[in-house]
């Protein structure tokens, strides 16, 4: 059996539900955001398994675009990751809590 | 090339700007006093937008623009129509700010650098025509917003708002990156102009014609691309819709809206949203738009958007109703009103030509974009004069705090009133003629139901907006309640007073400004709108140049 462009797609199909589920059904902030992490790198496994089953110049596509689009969702991810953390420790300075069940000043 | 270069004119002042106030706030001894610039900054860029709008520039030298920055942004009218109101928006934000942050002991530069970063986002979001670009667009205007969201550090309710912010954002990003990922994969493209054409073609079966079994191969490989682009589509959907926060994605909007310092929430309201609903506007109809009727199936997206449109401005508006906080009374009708800006988007890709010239597609478009603009003027006015209405400790947030306000401080009153009644859409405000132009196209389009459907959410929504002026104007405060008391700012005094003449001027005015939309549809060099079949005149809307 050789490893094949459907493979690439089940496995990150199956990351990106691990993860979109997860996300869901978790209710500690933390784990959310590891499980968007896990999206976000889904989504790059299918740009770059792509990228690489595509023929090179096919149907006139810039080659690797795939590839550059990958480059930035990690740079961005990187920045999302940052900033999330920051406003998790936020609101855990002023409440003590990482559960998003927990935030509910504002339930009407 | 420098010719090219002028038409990021916009951006640059921004981004310039921005990181000269991030060097001037750390060697600054005093906090504040960046509002001004701010705002200075801002006007600039909706200037140049301006200037550069006057100096017009044919089809031919916008497409020769966009290919020269590789098909990533469209320099076209509707870029710089939705540059303009984005400036405008943050400028008038950010002179909120000025005087929100002082009044409130919240006075750092961040919220400037941030608010100028998060608007530059918005614009390179604004002109996107590629996903990458809409991607790294979205993300920079998010980044901002959610820790402007955040920004009273000692506040729960504001961390608990940017946190679920955060979360539900970031999830949704996540979801329309993955549709992009799908499109790239079965197009091979990521510039919008590049899929539109690829998914309008049947699947190429030349390299392995002759084969056995090629045809089914080819059959198959169709099914798939069909079924995986209307998934790529449905992802899309709810990514943008999640930005603009319309139902049912919009569980983040009242607590990120309440949570929010208040000019932060204005800027919330209306700046993001003209960006995301710009991009709506290029991804929907410049990928699936498939006026011409042929191959893509993921041109269902019309009916999609009915839904998203009618759940919105019900759900938005029912909600509202029940509400006791004016804030959070603004972050349901600010849903419903993406409801009916929705609302007009399901009726952009009809193609049939129009008794004032363009077509029904386009009178659309230009109704999406106008309203956009006036949403704009009301909505900062209508935060900037709940602002106005309390100062430290004597904030006016609930129904409770106005009562009485009426007598005591005519003049809040007064301004809260007018900019009511122009989010309400009551003549001659030009909230108003915003309603007008989408029931009209609704009904052109032969959507009655949908114009009914609007009617009848704005007849709902006037009783919670007349709310806030009778409690303001018939009722007397509670005995020993915590009165709201105004505050006077000359920023403050000043972004009113603007504000409030541009909703007259644009409601006294209307047809001039629709016109300026109209136009701002036509010349696009990337399809915003469906052009009638025959399109005699080359400035209607030429068909977008790929980035080969």
């Amino acid at each position: 059996m050789t490893i094949q462009i459907h493979h690439y797609l089940i496995l990150s199909a199956l990351l990106f539900s691990i993860g979109a589920a997860g996300f869901l059904v978790r209710r500690n902030s933390l784990v959310a955001l590891m499980c968007i992490e896990l999206m976000l790198n889904a989504v790059n496994l299918t740009l770059i398994a792509f990228n690489r089953w595509m023929p090179a110049n096919a149907g006139g596509a810039v080659p690797h675009q795939g590839q550059v689009f990958a480059f930035f969702v990690i740079a961005v991810a990187a920045a999302e990751a940052a900033l999330g953390l920051a406003i998790v420790l936020s609101l855990y300075r002023v409440r003590k809590v990482v559960r998003t069940d927990d935030a509910n000043l504002m339930k009407e | 090339m420098k010719d090219l270069l002028l038409y990021l004119l916009p951006i640059v002042i921004l981004t310039v700007g921005g990181f000269t106030m991030m060097l001037v706030d750390a060697f600054q001894k005093e906090e504040g006093g960046l509002s001004v610039p701010t705002a200075m900054l801002h006007f600039a860029a909706a200037a140049a937008a301006l200037a550069l709008w006057s100096r017009g520039g044919s089809a031919d030298d916008l497409a020769r623009a966009q290919i020269a920055f590789n098909g990533w942004l469209a320099f076209d009218r509707t870029t710089l129509f939705l540059d303009f109101v984005i400036a405008l928006g943050g400028g008038l934000a950010s002179l909120l700010a000025g005087s929100y942050l002082e009044e409130h002991r919240l006075e750092r530069g961040e919220f400037y650098t941030l608010l100028t970063f998060a608007s530059t986002g918005c614009m390179m979001l604004a002109g996107a025509t590629d996903l990458i670009m809409v991607f790294i667009g979205l993300e920079t205007l998010s980044l901002g917003v959610y820790a402007l969201t955040g920004f009273r550090r000692t506040s729960a309710r504001s961390q608990e708002g940017a946190l679920k912010y955060f979360l539900l954002g970031s999830f949704a990003a996540a979801l329309l990156l993955y549709g992009s990922a799908l499109l790239y994969g079965m197009t091979g493209h990521t510039d919008l102009a590049g899929i539109r054409e690829a998914l309008s073609r049947p699947v190429d079966g030349a390299a392995i014609a002759g084969q056995e079994g090629a045809q089914q191969f080819v059959a198959i490989q169709q099914t798939v691309r069909d079924r995986v682009s209307i998934l790529a589509m449905v992802m899309i959907v709810a990514g943008l819709a999640f930005k603009v926060g319309s139902v049912p994605f919009h569980m983040w909007v009242p607590d990120a809206y309440e949570g929010a310092p208040t000019p932060a929430t204005a800027y919330m309201a209306v700046v993001v949203k003209a960006a995301a609903f710009g991009a709506m506007l290029r991804v929907l109809v410049g990928v699936f738009g498939d006026p011409s009727g042929s191959a893509s199936l993921a041109g269902g997206w019309p009916g999609l958007l009915a839904w998203l449109a009618v759940l919105s401005m019900l759900v938005g508006n029912l909600i509202a109703l029940a509400q006791s906080s004016v804030k959070r009374m603004l972050a349901y009708s600010s849903i419903s009103h993406g409801g009916y800006i929705l609302a007009a988007f399901v009726v952009t890709p009809r193609a049939e030509e129009m008794a004032g010239g363009g077509s029904i597609g386009q009178g659309a478009a230009a109704a999406v974009l106008f309203y956009l603009l006036a949403y704009t003027v009301s909505n900062i006015g209508a935060f900037g004069a709940l602002i106005a209405a309390g100062r430290r400790g004597k904030e006016a947030v609930s129904y409770e705090d106005l009562a009485g306000l009426g007598k005591r401080h005519p003049a809040a009153a007064l301004a809260l009133s007018f900019f009511v009644l122009s989010l309400a859409g009551m003549p001659p405000t030009v909230g108003f003629f915003a309603k007008y132009n989408v029931i009209r196209s609704a009904v052109e389009a032969g959507y009655s139901w949908l114009a009914l459907a609007v009617v009848i959410n704005s007849a709902i929504g006037l009783y919670y907006y007349l709310r806030v002026m009778v409690k303001m104007y018939m009722t007397d405060p509670a005995p020993g309640a915590v009165r709201a008391e105004p505050m006077d700012s000359p920023g403050l005094t000043l972004t009113l007073i603007a504000s409030a003449a541009m909703v007259l001027a644009l409601g006294l005015m209307p047809q001039r400004f629709y016109d300026y939309a109209l136009e701002a549809v036509k010349l696009s060099v990337a399809p915003v709108a469906a052009a009638p079949a025959a399109a005699d005149a080359p400035a209607a809307a030429p068909s977008a140049p790929s980035a080969r």
